[in-house]
C-alpha cells in the first residue's frame, strides 16, 4: 500500500526596505528512495532569478542555487512536489539484536563484517560518529544519556529508548530555541523544537561511537477528529537515521516517539541542520532584513492545498 | 654579532669546523657554521662590523619599502624584521631538496584529487578517513569539484628545519594560501642591496624563474577556450598580517588586488566590478581561506568572499587557486601517513622525510604519544600547520594528566610530533636546552629555532621550486612572524658561476603579459587613489601654509598691534579654520580611529605642534599624511615601490619631531602636543621638520607626475590633486583677501598668500613692487598658465574627468570657468561694501566654492559606488 501526497513549502521574505540581490540555496526537494517516489517535483522563486542550477550535494540531495538580480522587497521560495510514499516502519521487536558496544567497536576498528558495510560505506560511518557544528559531544549530554546505554543493550533498543526519553522528558515549545541553541542549553531549559531533539539524539549516539545523521523533510500532521486539518500550520520536520548493522540507516523521530512510516516525506541527510537548511542565503540591502514566514502542506493528493 | 652567527647556523648547508672544536653546539650533530669559503677573495668576506651596518641599511629599506607585517592598533603597522646575512645552501644539496619537494607537492595533488573524488584512499591501511573527514579545511559544498589542467595542487609551500644530522625535515605544508613569497622577493631585493658586495660575486640561484612559473600557471588553469585569462588576486584586505605580501605579489604579476566586494557572480561568472561595468574574471589567485570564500555555500556572514562563488566553479568558468577545500592537507595528522601513500600513489618513497608523527585517532599510536608525552609536542589535528602546539616536556604533572584526558576523549582531533632540529627537546628534563622558558646552553644566546618555507608551483607536466625560500629564525620553539621571527634570505649556490650572476633578481612581469588596457580597476581603488591625491595635496597645502605661519610668528608675535602682527593674526585665522569643527565633514575620507577633536591651545597661542604633529586631529598635517599612507597601501598594486621611500621619510621626519617635542615637553609624564603654548618655544624645531616633510611631499607629486603611466588611475589621482588645491585656494583667498585691510598689513597678508600658493617669484617678476590685490587674483584664478592658478586646476581637472569612463560633472566645471571668466580682478579688488568687505569677490569665490565641493561629492557619486552590504538570509529554524 502507498499513500500519494501532494507536497507544498512555501518561505516568505517581506522586506522594510528594498533589497538589490538575493542569493540562495534550498534543500526543499523530496529524494527519490526505496519506499518514495517523487512523480513531480519544482522550485520556484519569486522575483523570477536570473541563473539557477540544480545539483546534486555530498550527501546526495538535490540542492537548487539561485540569484535573484532585480531588486525586490519581497522574496518567496515555493516547493511544490507530489510525492508516493510506501515506508513501512520497522517493528522495533524484529530489528537486529546487535549490542550497542559491538557497533561501536566494529565502526571504530574498520570490521567490515560486523558493520555490515564495504570499505567505502565505512567513510560514511565514520563521518557520522563524529561532532559538527550543532553536535557537540559533551558531558552534559554524556549524563543525560547515561541510563540509557547500559552494558550489551541492542541498539535497537537504545534507539527507541532515546526517543521515547526525549518524547517524554522533554517539552516541546515552538519558539523556545534558536540555530545557535546548544544541547547544553537544551537539556538546561527542558524544552526545544524538532531540530534540537534529533540533535540531543545524534549527540547521544555519536558520544557513544554510534553512527547517525540528521534527517530534514515533513510529517503529515493528522487533525483531530473532527475537526479541519490546520492546512500551512505545519512547519519542517527533522528526525535521526541511526545506523544499524543487518537494518540500515534506521530513521526514527525522537519529536514523536516513533519510526518513520509512510506520514513521513525525507528531503535529505546531513551531519546536522547546517548541512540541509530548507533555505539560505545571502542578501544585498542597505536595509535589516526580514524574518520568514514558513507554510508546508503535506495532503493527501487531490485535495487542494493552500491557495 | 655572535647571535647573527648562530643564527646562520640553523640552516646553511653543514660544514664540520674541525678547525673549532670548541664552537658551541646545540644537539650533537655537525656544526653550522656561515660559510664564505665560496668568496674568491677571502678579504670579501663580511666582518662583524659589515653585518651590523647591513642590518642598519636593511631596515631602513624595508622602512623606506613599507615592508611590515601585521598591525598594531597603536603603532600602526609593524615593520618586516630581516637580518641580511643570508642562509647559504649549496647546489648539489638543494637540488636533492628541490627533487624531494616535487615529489612531495606530485603526492599532496594526488591525495587532492582523490580526498575530493574517488575517496580510494580513504582506508585504514592508508589514510584513516578521520584524519580527512574530521578536519575543518574537508570542504563537503566543493566535493567532487575539478580544476581545468589535470591538477587540484598548484601552489604549496612545505616548512623544513634543518634536524639534529643536518638532514631537511619537513614540519608541516602550506597548502590553503602560502603566504611569503612576496616577503622572499622583498628579501632578495634588499639583501643585494645592502650585501652587495658579496652577492655580486655569488653564484646566487634566481628567485624570479618561480614568479614566472606562477604567471603560467594562472593561465594554465583558466577556464577551457579562454585564451587571455583575466587574472585577479583576492586578497583579504589592508587588514591582514601578510597585506603587504599580497599587495607586492599582485604587483610582481601584474594581477589587480581585489576584494571580496569587489566581485560579484552573475550567470554563474564570476565579475569584476570596473569603473565602466563588469569585467569577467577567469582566475582567482585567493589569498583568502577557503571557508570564507562563499558565504552562501561556506562560512555564513563572511564579508572577506562572493556569494556564488562555489556555484561559478561549480559550472566551470572560473578556477580557483589554490582550489577551495585545499588546506584539508594542511592537517599535521597527515605527515604520519605520507610515506605509505607515496608508495601507494607513486610506487616510491618518500624522499622528504617529515618529522615523526603519530595520529592518535590510531590506538597505537595513542598509546605511544601518551607514554612519550613528555618528549613530544601534541598539535591539534584540526588546526593548521603549527597552531595550537602544546610543549609535552613543558607541563606540568596536571596538566599532562589534563592533556591526557582531552587526547581520550578525542584522539582523532590530536597528533604528536617529535620536536626536530638542533634546538629539539632532551629526554632528561633536567638537561640544559629543552624548555621554553631556558636559556639554549649558557652562554651562547641565540635562535632556538629556525625554519626555512619553501614554495612550488605547478606549472606544465610539474612544479618549480622556488630556488631559495623564506628562512625564519626565533629565540622560541615556535617560529611565527606573528611572534617575532626574524626572517632571512637564502641564497642558493650555484655550482658553476652563473655569467649573469650581478643582473638583479626582478620577477618578469610587465614584459610577458601587459596589464589590460583601460580599466582594469575597480571603483574602490578609483576611490583610494583619488584620495590618495587629495591627501598628498592636503597635506602640501598644510605645510606651505604652516611654513610661511610659523616664519611670521617668530618675526612678529612679540608685536601683535604692528602690520605685521596684525598680517599674523589674519594668517593664524585662516589656518585654524581648517580645524574648525564645523567644516563639511564629507571632507574626512575614512571613518576616524581616534575622536575628532580639533585641538588649538586655550590660551590663543596656536597649536602650531599640534597641527603639524597630532595625527588624531582632522586638520592636521600628520592626519593627512597618515591618510595619504593609508590610501597608497591600499593601492599598492597600482603605484611604484619608490612611491613607499618618500612616505617613510614623511611618517619618520614626523616621528622624530614627535619624540623631539615629547622630550622637551616639560612634564615628561604626558605627552600633550598642544600644551605648549610658551609662545617663544611653540614653533621650535618645526621649520625644519616641515621642510622635510613638504620634500618627502614633493617627491611624492614627482613620481606621481614622472613615474605613472597615464591611465585611468592615474586620472583620478590627479583630479583628486586638483580638486583639492583648487578648493584650498579658493578657502585661503576668501579667507584672506575678502576683508580689506590697511595697506601695510594687506601687503603682507598677499604676500604671504602668494608664498603659500607657490606664487610668489612669478608675481614679484610680473609686478615687481606694483601687485596689490587685483594682481594677485589675476595670477591665482585666471592665469591659465600658472599651475597654481584656479583656471589651471579646472582646465586639468576637466581633461582628467573626460579620460574617465562614465559622466563627468562637466556643468559644474563649465559653471566655474564662466565665474571666471566673469571675473573682473580690478572691479572685485575695489567693490568694497561699507564694512569693508569686497563684496564681489567674496560672492564669486563663495559661488566657485560650493561648486567646487558639488563636483567632488558627484565625482564620487559617479564613479566610487560602493556595493550595497550583503547580510546573511535570516534563517527559517522553527518558522
Amino acid at each position: 500500500m502507498s499513500r500519494a501526497y501532494d507536497l507544498v513549502h512555501r518561505t516568505t521574505y517581506e522586506y522594510p526596505q528594498p533589497v538589490t540581490d538575493s542569493y540562495g540555496r534550498t534543500t526543499i526537494t523530496p529524494r527519490d528512495l526505496p519506499g518514495q517516489t517523487v512523480h513531480e517535483t519544482a522550485v520556484v522563486v519569486d522575483p523570477a532569478p536570473a541563473d539557477t542550477a540544480t545539483y546534486v550535494d555530498y550527501f546526495g540531495n538535490r540542492t537548487t542555487f539561485f540569484g535573484v538580480t532585480t531588486p525586490h522587497t519581497r522574496l518567496v521560495v515555493t516547493s511544490r512536489s507530489s510525492v508516493e510514499v510506501s515506508r513501512v516502519a520497522p517493528d522495533p521487536d524484529t530489528l537486529p539484536t546487535v549490542a550497542w558496544e559491538d557497533v561501536a567497536r566494529a565502526v571504530a576498528d574498520g570490521a567490515l563484517e560486523v558493520a555490515a558495510v564495504d570499505e567505502q560505506a565505512l567513510v560514511g560511518l565514520r563521518e557520522a560518529v563524529l561532532p559538527s557544528t550543532h553536535v557537540r559531544l559533551v558531558d552534559e549530554v554524556r549524563a543525560w544519556a547515561e541510563p540509557t546505554f547500559t552494558p550489551g543493550r541492542p541498539l535497537a533498543a537504545v534507539l527507541v529508548d532515546l526517543a521515547h526519553r526525549i518524547r517524554t522528558e522533554l517539552t516541546y515549545r515552538s519558539g523556545s530555541t534558536t540555530v545557535h541553541t546548544t544541547q547544553a542549553q537544551l537539556l538546561a531549559q527542558g524544552a526545544g523544537v524538532c531540530q534540537d531533539f534529533a540533535h540531543l539524539m545524534i549527540a547521544a549516539l555519536r558520544l557513544h561511537g554510534l553512527p547517525a545523521r540528521y534527517t530534514s523533510g515533513y510529517i503529515e500532521t493528522r487533525p483531530p477528529a473532527g475537526r479541519e486539518k490546520l492546512r500551512g500550520a505545519d512547519a519542517s520536520h527533522a528526525w535521526v537515521s541511526a545506523w544499524l548493522p543487518g537494518a540500515g540507516w534506521v530513521e526514527i523521530d525522537p519529536t514523536n516517539d516513533q519510526l518513520v512510516d509512510d506520514r513521513y516525506v525525507l528531503l535529505g541527510w546531513g551531519r546536522d541542520y547546517g548541512d540541509v537548511p530548507p533555505l539560505r542565503g545571502v542578501i544585498f540591502t542597505e536595509g535589516s532584513g526580514a524574518h520568514p514566514t514558513v507554510a508546508v502542506d503535506l495532503v493527501p493528493a487531490g485535495s487542494v492545498p493552500f491557495e | 654579532m655572535g647571535q647573527t652567527l648562530r643564527v646562520t647556523d640553523l640552516l646553511s648547508s653543514p660544514r664540520p669546523r674541525l678547525d673549532q672544536p670548541s664552537a658551541p653546539a646545540v644537539g650533537d650533530g655537525p656544526v653550522h657554521a656561515p660559510d664564505w669559503s665560496w668568496l674568491t677573495d677571502p678579504a670579501d668576506e663580511p666582518t662583524p662590523a659589515d653585518l651590523a651596518r647591513a642590518r642598519d641599511a636593511s631596515d631602513l629599506l624595508l622602512a623606506e619599502h613599507g615592508v611590515t607585517y601585521g598591525t598594531d592598533q597603536l603603532d600602526g603597522a609593524r615593520p618586516w624584521l630581516l637580518d641580511p646575512a643570508p642562509v647559504i645552501v649549496d647546489e648539489p644539496e638543494w637540488s636533492r631538496l628541490d627533487a624531494a619537494l616535487v615529489q612531495r607537492a606530485e603526492l599532496l595533488d594526488a591525495v587532492l584529487q582523490d580526498v575530493y573524488g574517488a575517496r580510494r584512499l580513504l582506508t585504514d591501511d592508508l589514510l584513516p578517513p578521520t584524519v580527512v573527514l574530521g578536519h575543518p579545511g574537508f570542504l563537503r559544498a566543493v566535493d567532487g569539484l575539478r580544476m581545468p589542467g589535470g591538477r587540484e595542487l598548484v601552489l604549496t609551500a612545505t616548512d623544513l628545519v634543518r634536524d639534529t644530522d643536518g638532514g631537511w625535515c619537513a614540519v608541516g605544508d602550506r597548502t590553503q594560501a602560502p603566504s611569503g613569497a612576496g616577503y622572499a622577493m622583498e628579501d632578495r631585493r634588499v639583501v643585494a642591496q645592502v650585501m652587495a658586495g658579496v652577492y655580486r660575486q655569488a653564484p646566487i640561484q634566481r628567485l624570479g624563474p618561480f614568479f614566472q612559473a606562477m604567471r603560467l600557471a594562472l593561465r594554465d588553469v583558466a577556464p577551457g577556450g579562454v585564451e587571455q585569462p583575466h587574472v585577479v588576486l583576492l586578497t583579504s584586505g589592508p587588514a591582514s598580517e601578510t597585506a603587504f605580501d599580497q599587495a607586492y605579489l599582485a604587483s610582481m604579476l601584474g594581477l589587480p588586488l581585489v576584494e571580496g566586494s569587489d566581485l560579484l557572480v552573475r550567470e554563474g561568472r564570476v565579475w569584476m566590478r570596473g569603473l565602466d561595468g563588469l569585467e569577467r574574471v577567469d582566475v582567482v589567485l585567493r589569498r583568502v581561506d577557503a571557508e570564507w570564500c562563499d558565504p552562501l555555500d561556506l562560512r555564513t556572514g563572511s564579508r572577506l568572499g562572493v556569494p556564488g562563488l562555489v556555484r561559478a566553479v561549480r559550472h566551470g568558468n572560473v578556477s580557483i587557486v589554490n582550489p577551495l577545500g585545499s588546506s584539508v592537507l594542511e592537517s599535521p595528522a597527515l605527515l604520519a601517513y605520507l610515506p605509505r601513500l607515496a608508495r601507494t600513489v607513486l610506487d616510491q618513497d618518500l624522499a622528504l622525510p617529515s618529522a615523526p608523527t603519530w595520529w592518535c585517532g590510531d590506538a597505537t599510536a595513542r598509546q605511544h604519544v601518551l607514554t612519550r608525552m613528555t618528549d613530544l609536542v601534541l598539535l591539534p589535528a584540526t588546526r593548521g600547520t603549527g597552531a595550537g602546539a602544546v610543549l609535552g616536556w613543558t607541563l606540568s604533572h596536571r596538566e599532562r594528566a589534563e592533556l591526557a584526558a582531552r587526547v581520550e576523549a578525542e584522539p582523532w582531533a590530536w597528533v604528536g610530533q617529535e620536536a626536530v632540529g638542533p634546538a629539539g627537546p632532551v629526554v632528561d628534563e633536567t638537561a640544559v636546552g629543552v624548555g621554553s622558558e631556558q636559556p639554549a646552553a649558557a652562554g651562547t644566546p641565540g635562535p632556538r629555532a629556525a625554519v626555512l618555507r619553501t614554495y612550488a608551483v605547478g606549472h606544465g607536466s610539474s612544479y618549480t621550486v622556488m630556488a631559495g625560500g623564506l628562512a625564519r629564525v626565533a629565540d622560541d620553539h615556535v617560529v611565527s612572524s606573528a611572534t617575532g621571527a626574524t626572517a632571512k634570505d637564502v641564497w642558493v649556490l650555484a655550482a658553476h658561476a652563473d655569467t649573469d650572476a650581478a643582473a638583479p633578481d626582478e620577477a618578469p612581469t610587465e614584459l610577458v603579459s601587459p596589464r589590460r588596457p583601460a580599466t582594469g580597476i575597480s571603483p574602490r581603488t578609483a576611490e583610494n587613489l583619488y584620495w590618495m591625491g587629495r591627501y598628498a595635496e592636503r597635506a602640501e597645502d598644510q605645510v606651505r601654509v604652516l611654513r610661511v605661519v610659523v616664519d611670521r610668528w617668530d618675526d612678529f608675535h612679540r608685536r601683535p598691534a604692528s602690520a605685521g602682527g596684525r598680517a599674523l593674526t589674519v594668517l593664524i585665522d585662516a589656518l585654524t579654520a581648517d580645524v574648525d569643527p564645523t567644516a563639511p565633514a564629507a571632507d574626512e575620507h575614512h571613518a576616524s580611529l581616534f575622536g575628532d577633536h580639533p585641538r588649538t591651545a586655550g590660551d590663543g597661542t596656536p597649536a602650531f605642534r599640534a597641527l603639524v604633529l597630532d595625527p588624531t586631529t582632522p586638520g592636521t598635517v600628520a592626519r593627512s599624511v597618515r591618510r595619504l599612507a593609508a590610501a597608497a597601501a591600499a593601492v599598492r598594486d597600482q603605484l611604484s615601490t619608490d612611491t613607499f621611500i618618500p612616505l617613510a621619510r614623511i611618517e619618520r621626519a614626523l616621528r622624530d619631531e614627535r619624540a623631539r617635542s615629547r622630550s622637551r615637553s616639560r612634564s615628561a609624564e604626558t605627552l600633550d602636543l598642544g600644551a605648549t603654548t610658551d609662545a617663544q618655544t611653540v614653533t621650535v624645531g618645526l621649520r625644519p621638520a616641515l621642510d622635510r616633510v613638504l620634500e618627502g611631499l614633493l617627491a611624492v607629486a614627482g613620481i606621481s607626475a614622472e613615474g605613472l603611466v597615464r591611465d585611468v588611475g592615474w586620472q583620478f589621482l590627479d583630479a583628486g590633486r586638483r580638486v583639492e588645491r583648487a578648493q584650498h585656494l579658493v578657502e585661503s583667498l576668501l579667507a584672506t583677501l575678502v576683508d580689506r585691510r590697511p595697506r601695510g598689513v594687506e601687503r603682507l597678508v598677499v604676500d604671504s598668500v602668494l608664498l603659500t600658493q607657490e606664487s610668489a617669484i612669478t608675481f614679484r617678476r610680473r609686478y615687481q613692487s606694483d601687485g596689490g590685490v587685483a594682481e594677485v587674483l589675476d595670477l591665482l584664478l585666471l592665469d591659465p598658465s600658472n599651475p597654481r592658478s584656479l583656471r589651471y586646476q579646472v582646465q586639468r581637472l576637466r581633461e582628467d574627468l573626460v579620460a574617465v569612463p562614465g559622466p563627468t560633472p562637466t556643468h559644474l566645471l563649465s559653471d566655474v570657468v564662466d565665474l571666471l571668466t566673469e571675473l573682473d580682478p580690478a572691479t572685485a579688488a575695489t567693490t568694497v561694501s561699507d564694512d569693508g568687505r569686497r563684496t564681489r569677490l567674496a560672492e564669486t569665490l563663495d559661488s566657485i566654492l560650493w561648486r567646487l565641493r558639488a563636483a567632488s561629492d558627484e565625482i564620487e557619486r559617479q564613479h566610487f559606488v560602493r556595493p550595497v552590504p550583503s547580510r546573511p538570509l535570516e534563517d527559517a529554524w522553527d518558522a
